[in-house]
C-alpha cells in the first residue's frame, strides 16, 4: 500500500518537474497566441480609431465653427488648437500620487484633470494617502512607482532626483514652468543645476490673522514694520487687550510654530542669502544673526500680558485649534499662522477675519515664507510630461480652485487651495484668498519653510525640541542654539 | 441564625469576583461605547462636549456622519470600498483554508519520508514577521523571477511579472494566503490528527482512497476547526491595512479596501476627524456579523486538539 503511494508521489513530482522545465515553452506558446490575439485586437482598434478619427474630424469642424462664433479669449483658442491634435494620448493612463487626501481636495484634483482628459484622451488617476511618504519609498524600492508624485517638501524630491528616480524636466515642460511661475518657485525643484519639479500649489506662512472690527474699535492701524508690530503689542497691553494667541503644541512635532517665527524673522532681519546659508548650515544657529532673532521672539512672547494664557501655556497649547477659538472669542487680537489656519476657524466666523502681512523691518521689504507642492515624474513618456505641464498651468489652478471652492460650500468659503501661479485668475478666489494669492505672486523673495529643508535630525528634531525648551525657559538661547548645532549630522 | 448569617457572608464574598468582572467589562467597553455614541453626534458636539452629556438631549443625535461615510459620494464614501474589502477578504479566507486542509491531512495521516521535518519547517515559518518580507515580496510580484540558463538564450519564468496597477488583488490574495499557511496548517493539523484512528482504518478496509477519506470523513468532521480558522482569517484580512496599502496603492483608488480609506478619512490637518467613529463602526459591522454567526464554532475550534478525547 505504502510503496504504491510513494510511487504515485514520485510520478507526480516528476511530472511537476517536467512541467516546470517546459515552463518557458508554454510561456512562449502563450505569448505567441497573445501576439495573435494582440494583432487582431490591434486591427479592431485601428478600425475603431479610424471611425473615431472621422468623428473627431467632424467634431473638429464643429469646434472650429464654434470657435469662429465664440471669438473667446486667447486661452480658449489655445485649447481648441490642442483639441485639433485629435486626442494624442487616447487610452493612456497616468497615475499621480500625493499626500492630499481630504475628500474635497481629492475631488478637486480629479475635477481639475477633466479638461485635460477630454482634450487628450488620457486618463489621469489620482491617489492621495496619509502615508504617502512611506508608500512612495516602498513603491520605489519595489520598482513600482507611480508616473507622477506630488512632493510636499523639496528635500524629498531632491533625494529622489540624486538617486536617479525622478527625471529632470525636458525643455518644453520647463518652458511651461517659466511661463507660469516666478523663478523662486521653480528653483525649489532645482537640484545640482537641473530642474526636477513643477510647482502646483502653495501655502503662505507669513501672515497674521485678526478681526478688522477689533482693530477698528481700538483705533489700531495695521502695522507696516516689525517695530510698529511691537509697538502695537504694547499699546494693546496698555489698553487691556491681549494681543497674541500662541500655541506650539503639535504632538511629536511640538515646537514647529517657533521655527516658523524664527524663519520669518531670519528673512526679515538678514535677507534671503543669509537665510539660505542658515538652511545649509553655513550660518550656525549659535551665530549672532540667529540668536538675535530667536531672542527677539522670546522677548515678545515673554512680555507681561502679551500672550493669552501667559508664556507658560504656549508649549501645551495646540498650534491652531485653540488659537482659532480664542481669536473668534476675542480672547486675543492676533494669531500669526499659515493660510491653512482658515480650516480651524469655528463655523461662521471666517467672514469676520482678515489677515495682514507679517511685517518686515521696513515697509518696502516684503519677503515671503511659505510652503509649496512640486510634482516630479518617475516616467519618461509624453503623456506623463503632458500631465506635468498641465498641472503647472493656470488652467489647472483655476479649475481646481473652482472645484474646491464648490466642494467647500461655494461662494463665501475659503477653498484651502492657494497658488503662486502668475497667470491664475484671482477673481475665482474669495477676497481673503485673493490676498494670499497676491502676496505670493508679488513676492520678490519667496523662501521655503527652512526647517523642512534642513536634515530631519535638525529641522524635524532638535530645532523643535530646543524651541520648546527655550519657550518654557528651561534653557537660554545660546545654550539651545549650541545644542541644535550639535545635532547637525556630520557629512 | 448564625448559620444563615455565615451563609449570607459567604454569598456576599462569593459574589465579589462577579462584580469585579462586571466592573472590568464596563471599563473595557467604555471606549467602544464612547466611540459608538460619538458616531451619532455632530462635529461641533464631538469637539465641545463629552459623550456622557448625551442623556441631557437625545434629540442632538444625528445620522449625518453615517450618511457621509455611506452615501456621501466622493473620497469619504466607504460604500464602494466595502465591496473591495469583501473581494479581498473572502478569497483570502477560502484559498488558505483549501490549501491548509489538504496539507494538514497530509501531515497528519499520510506517512511519508521527512514528514516531521517538513512539518517543523512549516510551523517555524510562523516566526517570520510579515513586515520583513514586504518589500522583497513586492519586488518579486512586480519584477517576477526569471532564470536564464548559462550559455544559452533560454530564459524561464519561475514567477511571471504581475502588473500591480491592474492586478493588485492577486498579489493581496497570494500574500494573505502565504502568511496564513503556517498557522492554518498548525491549527487544522492539531484538530485532524486527533480524529479517532478507527474511523480511518474502517474506511480503508471499505476501500476508500485518501481523497475519499478526506472529502467524505475529514472535512465534515473538522467543520468546527475550519470555521474557527475562517473567523480568524476573515478578521485578519478584513482588518488588514499594511498589505492592502502596499500592494494596491498603485492601482485605482476604487479598489482600495475600507481600512485604507479610513486611514485617509480624517483628511488634511485632521479636518474630518468627526467622521472617524462612524467609519470605524461601518468597518467593524461585518466582522461582528461573521463572528456572531459562526460563534458557536469558535470556542470548539479554539480548543482544537487541546484535550485528548
Amino acid at each position: 500500500m505504502r510503496s504504491k503511494w510513494m510511487r504515485l508521489f514520485a510520478a507526480l513530482f516528476a511530472v511537476a518537474l517536467v512541467a516546470a522545465a517546459c515552463g518557458s515553452d508554454t510561456a512562449t506558446d502563450a505569448s505567441d497566441t497573445n501576439t495573435d490575439a494582440n494583432a487582431e485586437a490591434l486591427a479592431d482598434a485601428q478600425a475603431e480609431a479610424e471611425a473615431a478619427r472621422a468623428d473627431a474630424e467632424a467634431a473638429q469642424a464643429e469646434a472650429e465653427a464654434a470657435r469662429a462664433d465664440a471669438e473667446a479669449a486667447e486661452a480658449a483658442a489655445a485649447e481648441g488648437a490642442d483639441a485639433a491634435e485629435a486626442r494624442e494620448f487616447e487610452g493612456q493612463v497616468v497615475r499621480v500620487t500625493g499626500p492630499e487626501r481630504s475628500a474635497e481636495e481629492w475631488e478637486a484634483i480629479e475635477a481639475a484633470m477633466v479638461p485635460f482628459e477630454e482634450r487628450t484622451g488620457a486618463q489621469v488617476i489620482y491617489t492621495g494617502s496619509a502615508d504617502w511618504e512611506a508608500e512612495i519609498n516602498v513603491q520605489l524600492a519595489a520598482g513600482n512607482p507611480p508616473d507622477i508624485s506630488i512632493f510636499p517638501q523639496p528635500g524629498k524630491l531632491a533625494d529622489f532626483a540624486r538617486e536617479g528616480f525622478v527625471l529632470p524636466l525636458p525643455d518644453d515642460v520647463l518652458g511651461v514652468a517659466t511661463e507660469n511661475w516666478a523663478q523662486a518657485q521653480i528653483d525649489f525643484g532645482l537640484v545640482d543645476g537641473s530642474n526636477y519639479g513643477m510647482p502646483v500649489k502653495n501655502d503662505l506662512k507669513s501672515i497674521v490673522w485678526h478681526k478688522p472690527a477689533v482693530f477698528e474699535a481700538g483705533g489700531y492701524d495695521i502695522p507696516q514694520t516689525w517695530d510698529e508690530l511691537k509697538e502695537l503689542t504694547n499699546t494693546m497691553i496698555a489698553d487691556g487687550i491681549t494681543p497674541w494667541c500662541v500655541g506650539i503644541e503639535s504632538g511629536q512635532a511640538t515646537g514647529w510654530v517657533f521655527t516658523d517665527w524664527t524663519e520669518d524673522l531670519m528673512l526679515r532681519y538678514h535677507g534671503g542669502d543669509a537665510y539660505d546659508q542658515w538652511v545649509s548650515n553655513d550660518l550656525k544657529f549659535a551665530s549672532d544673526e540667529v540668536t538675535t532673532v530667536m531672542q527677539e521672539i522670546l522677548d515678545l512672547w515673554n512680555t507681561e500680558g502679551a500672550v493669552f494664557g501667559g508664556v507658560e501655556s504656549i508649549a501645551s497649547t495646540h498650534f491652531a485649534s485653540k488659537p482659532a477659538e480664542d481669536l473668534a472669542a476675542d480672547n486675543c487680537a492676533m494669531v500669526r499662522q499659515a493660510s491653512f489656519f482658515a480650516n480651524f476657524l469655528p463655523e461662521g466666523t471666517s467672514d469676520q477675519m482678515d489677515v495682514f502681512y507679517f511685517p518686515s523691518l521696513s515697509a518696502d521689504d516684503r519677503p515671503v515664507m511659505g510652503g509649496g507642492n512640486l510634482t516630479g515624474a518617475f516616467n519618461d513618456n509624453a503623456a506623463t510630461w503632458a500631465v506635468m505641464s498641465y498641472m503647472g498651468s493656470a488652467e489647472y489652478a483655476n479649475t481646481r480652485q473652482a472645484a474646491q471652492k464648490a466642494a467647500k460650500g461655494g461662494d463665501g468659503n475659503l477653498s484651502g487651495f492657494n497658488t503662486a501661479n502668475l497667470n491664475a485668475d484671482k477673481s475665482l478666489w474669495e477676497p481673503l484668498g485673493q490676498g494670499f494669492v497676491s502676496i505670493m505672486q508679488e513676492a520678490a523673495v519667496f523662501r521655503f519653510d527652512g526647517s523642512d529643508l534642513m536634515p530631519a535630525d535638525v529641522g524635524a528634531g532638535e530645532f523643535w525640541t530646543q524651541a520648546t525648551a527655550m519657550v518654557n525657559g528651561e534653557i537660554d538661547v545660546a545654550g539651545g542654539a549650541a545644542k541644535i548645532d550639535a545635532a547637525w549630522p556630520s557629512e | 441564625m448564625t448559620d444563615s448569617l455565615g451563609a449570607r457572608i459567604y454569598n456576599r464574598l462569593a459574589s465579589i469576583p462577579m462584580w469585579a468582572l462586571w466592573g472590568l467589562v464596563v471599563l473595557w467597553t467604555l471606549p467602544s461605547l464612547s466611540l459608538f455614541v460619538n458616531s451619532f453626534r455632530t462635529k461641533s458636539d464631538q469637539l465641545t462636549s463629552g459623550f456622557w452629556t448625551v442623556p441631557r438631549d437625545f434629540s442632538a443625535l444625528t445620522r449625518e456622519n453615517y450618511d457621509a461615510v455611506l452615501a456621501g459620494g466622493g473620497a469619504n464614501d466607504l460604500s464602494q470600498s466595502l465591496i473591495s474589502s469583501f473581494a479581498i477578504a473572502i478569497p483570502a479566507t477560502i484559498i488558505p483554508i483549501a490549501f491548509a486542509a489538504f496539507a494538514a491531512y497530509g501531515f497528519a495521516w499520510i506517512d511519508f519520508k521527512g514528514r516531521e521535518w517538513l512539518f517543523i519547517v512549516t510551523i517555524s515559518l510562523l516566526a517570520i514577521p510579515l513586515q520583513v518580507a514586504l518589500i522583497p515580496l513586492l519586488s518579486t510580484y512586480v519584477g517576477g523571477a526569471h532564470f536564464t540558463f548559462p550559455f544559452s538564450e533560454k530564459t524561464i519564468s519561475i514567477i511571471p511579472d504581475l502588473d500591480l496597477n491592474t492586478r493588485g488583488g492577486i498579489a493581496v490574495w497570494l500574500t494573505h494566503t502565504g502568511f496564513a499557511m503556517p498557522f492554518s496548517i498548525f491549527l487544522l493539523h492539531n484538530y485532524i490528527s486527533e480524529l479517532p484512528k478507527e474511523v480511518f482504518e474502517s474506511a480503508r478496509i471499505d476501500g476508500a482512497s485518501h481523497f475519499t477519506i478526506f472529502w467524505r470523513l475529514v472535512l465534515p468532521l473538522s467543520v468546527p476547526a475550519l470555521a474557527a480558522f475562517a473567523i480568524f482569517q476573515f478578521l485578519w484580512t478584513w482588518n488588514d491595512f499594511l498589505i492592502a496599502v502596499t500592494m494596491l496603492s498603485g492601482g485605482n483608488p476604487v479598489d482600495l479596501p475600507t481600512t485604507v480609506l479610513i486611514a485617509n478619512l480624517a483628511g488634511d490637518f485632521g479636518r474630518n476627524e468627526h467622521l472617524l467613529p462612524a467609519g470605524a463602526f461601518v468597518q467593524a459591522f461585518f466582522p461582528l456579523v461573521v463572528f456572531f454567526s459562526l460563534q458557536r464554532f469558535f470556542v470548539r475550534g479554539l480548543l482544537a486538539g487541546s484535550v485528548k478525547g
